[in-house]
């Protein structure tokens, strides 16, 4: 009897692997006609509306359906007699497989469109089942290079690739440390180990010895299953670093700021690059104390716009909740689309494909300017801008053309 | 456990007080064997002293510095008392009812939620919650092993494994569904660093440590010293022969689920403060849950206590050796060493 487990354990441990990501049965959501004919047309969300990442997810598809109502009211698109916008939501899971399949569903359904995913794995999926069935694909969040690399003619990207975030982290760094009199010059990184945090870190790393700051130590660790950061920040004490770099997600960015209130390293900052943690407005709540003074350079909502205050706003009143930023980008994503269909006049994928390639769209974020697409694919004018923990509010502070208030260096942590 | 078998892995300091996992066998090889039993205990003791020795000395010629080390060796031990604390309530289950129960980080999710509301409704200290979660996953587990699980009793282990599983997913989305996705977290009052041994560590680690162990111990004398302790492991030693004595299996059944699920709601509990709350937060326990509860020996709460906190360690010292690497590689390697000399677990008893 004891030894049954075994056998039981070896089919249970794959599956149970497995049941993290993909488990509901598909399409328990979405529309339920077909739609790009007619009155109504069908633009597809796919987003993580359950599992790890349903914070976003849910977030995201709420922003998506906010830009189609508002686009609804304004009368639909106006060069297709008015035609009415309709999204059809569908929940990746997290899940590459579970991604690809619901986009497949979703343009046999007529999806004229789709935006999405958040997971640059979801993604790139995506991606490929969107160019094999010529139908364009705006990626609202999605950071890595990769996705973009493959020649695809049909996929765009809003949100600035993870090079231009790795460079113009270092950038920042390197003019608010000098401009406040204190130069960085040793950075310790700690990043999460997949594609993401190592991209990132990479992007960073040049730029920053480029600017003549020594990376010293580097510092790995599985988002999945980290726990504790006690010990990676005792080592990035005794490195003698004087900035704390860190590249990951939410949970381990709190894990990250706890340990190193507990720590009490001597740094002149934490300094988070696209952090998943540091710029969320639940982050300085969740940590109290520890998150003061952390920055983060990381694409934002420009919220020195009042169009994007409205939108805000309006968000709050609707789902009761803060807007964060991956919700805007979901937003704009629908408005790059809707503003292609108005332009094109035409719901034919192929004619929408070119009309978006052409983009010239005024942006709720804060960018070098408005939308615009390169040759690959990727927004011209995406660009990070650095935030801070302030008196317990996320406060954007440099570049000064977005500065809600002048960033506070050296932010010694327990500050 | 009843043999001084060859030396091994296993830390043998209280091999002693953990012998009794199966009493019929316990009384005979005490008395002939007394004087092997205990020169196989202090030769197994020296090799883990100097395994463990090894393993600082390896990690302090890695990272080059002493602080680190004992920072790690801290830090290993600390999470290693949590993970032993999550897998004590498994190890019953397991032991007992022969059930994979990967539902296990669902009830402590469960629990976790509790103490969100206890705290953020009420105002009330985080460790009340216990006196509400731990009746609350007590009945709940029984519930759940009555109307659900009992009906699977007899049946292929594979049918209980996916009720489990399929109750685990439920769990989680009702989580999603009433809590909805935002993360939440519990904070601790009063909650700072404290310095051991030129290492850091937050009150509330050290608090969820010691009462860790002091559930081992409650749980242990539960197990050994009182009629209801002695009805479970005779059911788990062999069900028919206890039922053919007069135990209600189907009682035990039903009290050793709610015991392990309240063990669950316990954790759940003293880990809140540690912990970002999501509804998937449970999941993150599970697999280390398992490796360590096979690792201590199924159905042995000493075990997973001892387990936990080897794998605390391997994790902490392994980060240092294999910078870069998942910390379940080096988990997974002490696992699979453990298995292979000892392939009941460190305290397990030979079937």
């Amino acid at each position: 009897m004891r030894k049954r487990w075994t056998p039981a354990l070896a089919v249970a441990l794959p599956v149970v692997l497995a049941a993290c990501g993909g488990s509901a049965p598909p399409g328990a959501t979405g529309s339920d006609e077909g739609g790009g004919t007619g009155d109504t047309i069908v633009i597809g969300s796919l987003h993580p509306l359950s599992g790890a990442a349903a914070a976003d997810g849910q977030q995201m598809d709420n922003g998506a359906q906010l830009a189609v109502d508002a686009i609804n009211e304004a009368g639909g698109i106006e060069s297709l007699g008015g035609a009415q916008l309709e999204l059809a939501s569908a929940d990746t899971q997290g899940a590459p497989e579970v991604g690809q399949s619901e986009a497949q569903r979703l343009i046999q359904e007529g999806a004229v469109a789709l935006v999405g995913t958040y997971q640059s794995a979801v993604s790139q999926n995506v991606a490929a089942t969107a160019e094999r069935n010529q139908v364009p694909f705006v990626i609202d969040v999605s950071s890595a290079d990769e996705i973009l690399q493959q020649g695809y003619t049909y996929t765009f990207r809003l949100q600035p690739s993870a090079e231009v975030l790795g460079q113009r982290g270092a950038e920042y760094l390197a003019q608010v440390s000098e401009a406040a009199g204190a130069p960085a010059q040793t950075v310790a990184v700690l990043h999460e180990q997949g594609p993401f945090g190592t991209a990132i870190t990479e992007s960073f790393r040049a730029q920053a010895e480029q600017l003549g700051m020594t990376v010293g130590e580097v510092i790995t660790y599985d988002a999945a299953n980290v726990s504790d950061f006690t010990t990676q920040i005792t080592t990035v004490q005794e490195s003698g670093a004087d900035v704390l770099m860190v590249a990951g997600y939410y949970r381990d960015g709190v894990l990250v700021a706890n340990a190193v209130q507990t720590v009490g390293p001597e740094l002149d900052a934490v300094y988070g690059v696209a952090n998943g943690a540091f710029d969320t407005p639940q982050f300085p709540g969740e940590v109290g104390a520890a998150g003061e003074g952390v920055f983060d350079a990381n694409y934002r909502l420009d919220i020195t716009n009042p169009e994007t205050q409205e939108l805000a706003e309006l968000y709050e009143q609707t789902h009761g909740d803060q807007m964060r930023t991956a919700a805007v980008l979901s937003h704009e994503a629908v408005r790059v689309v809707a503003d292609a269909l108005e332009r094109a006049g035409d719901t034919d994928p192929a004619a929408l494909r070119d009309a978006i390639a052409e983009t010239q769209l005024e942006s709720l974020m804060a960018q070098s300017g408005p939308i615009a697409f390169t040759e690959t694919g990727e927004n011209e004018n995406a660009t990070p801008i650095l935030m801070q923990v302030l008196d317990g509010n996320v406060r954007q502070v440099y570049p000064e053309e977005y500065a809600e208030t002048p960033p506070v260096y050296p932010a010694p942590p327990g500050l | 456990m009843t043999r001084p078998t060859t030396a091994h892995g296993a830390p043998a300091e209280d091999g002693g007080a953990v012998t009794a996992a199966d009493p019929a066998t316990d009384t005979p090889v005490a008395a002939t064997g007394g004087r092997a039993w205990w020169r196989g205990a202090v030769g197994r003791t020296a090799l883990v002293l100097l395994l463990a020795v090894l393993a600082v000395a390896l990690a302090y010629w890695r990272s080059g510095s002493g602080v680190v080390v004992s920072q790690a060796v801290v830090t290993g031990i600390l999470i290693g008392g949590v993970y032993g604390l999550v897998a004590m309530g498994l190890t019953l289950i397991f032991g007992v009812l022969d059930i994979v129960n990967f539902a296990h980080g669902a009830f402590l999710a469960v629990a976790l939620y509790v103490t969100v509301e206890m705290t953020g409704r009420f105002g009330v200290h985080p460790y009340l919650a216990l006196l509400v979660a731990v009746p609350v996953m007590f009945l709940l587990g029984a519930a759940v092993q009555r109307g659900i699980l009992s009906f699977s009793i007899g049946q292929p282990l594979e049918n209980q494994l996916l009720i489990t599983l399929g109750l685990a997913l439920l769990i989680d989305n009702l989580l999603l569904l009433v809590f909805g996705p935002n993360p939440r977290s519990v904070a601790l009052p009063g909650d700072s660093g404290v310095e051991i041994l030129g290492a850091v560590a937050t009150v509330s680690r050290l608090l969820a440590f010691g009462v860790a162990l002091v559930l081992a111990a409650l749980l242990y004398l539960l197990l050994q010293r009182t009629r209801l302790g002695t009805a479970i492991r005779a059911v788990a030693a062999n069900d028919t022969g206890a039922q053919l004595v007069g135990i209600d299996t189907r009682r035990i059944y039903m009290l050793t689920f709610a015991i392990g699920t309240a063990c669950a709601g316990a954790a759940g509990v003293l880990v809140s403060p540690l912990v970002t709350i999501e509804p998937t937060t449970g999941e993150l326990f599970n697999i280390i849950a398992f490796v360590v509860v096979v690792l201590g020996g199924m159905g042995n709460v000493v075990g997973a206590l001892v387990g936990g906190l080897l794998i605390g360690l391997t994790e902490q010292l392994g980060a240092l050796y294999l910078p870069g690497q998942s910390p379940l590689l080096a988990v997974f390697v002490v696992f699979v060493l453990v298995l292979f000399l000892r392939p009941q677990g460190l305290f397990g008893s030979k079937a």
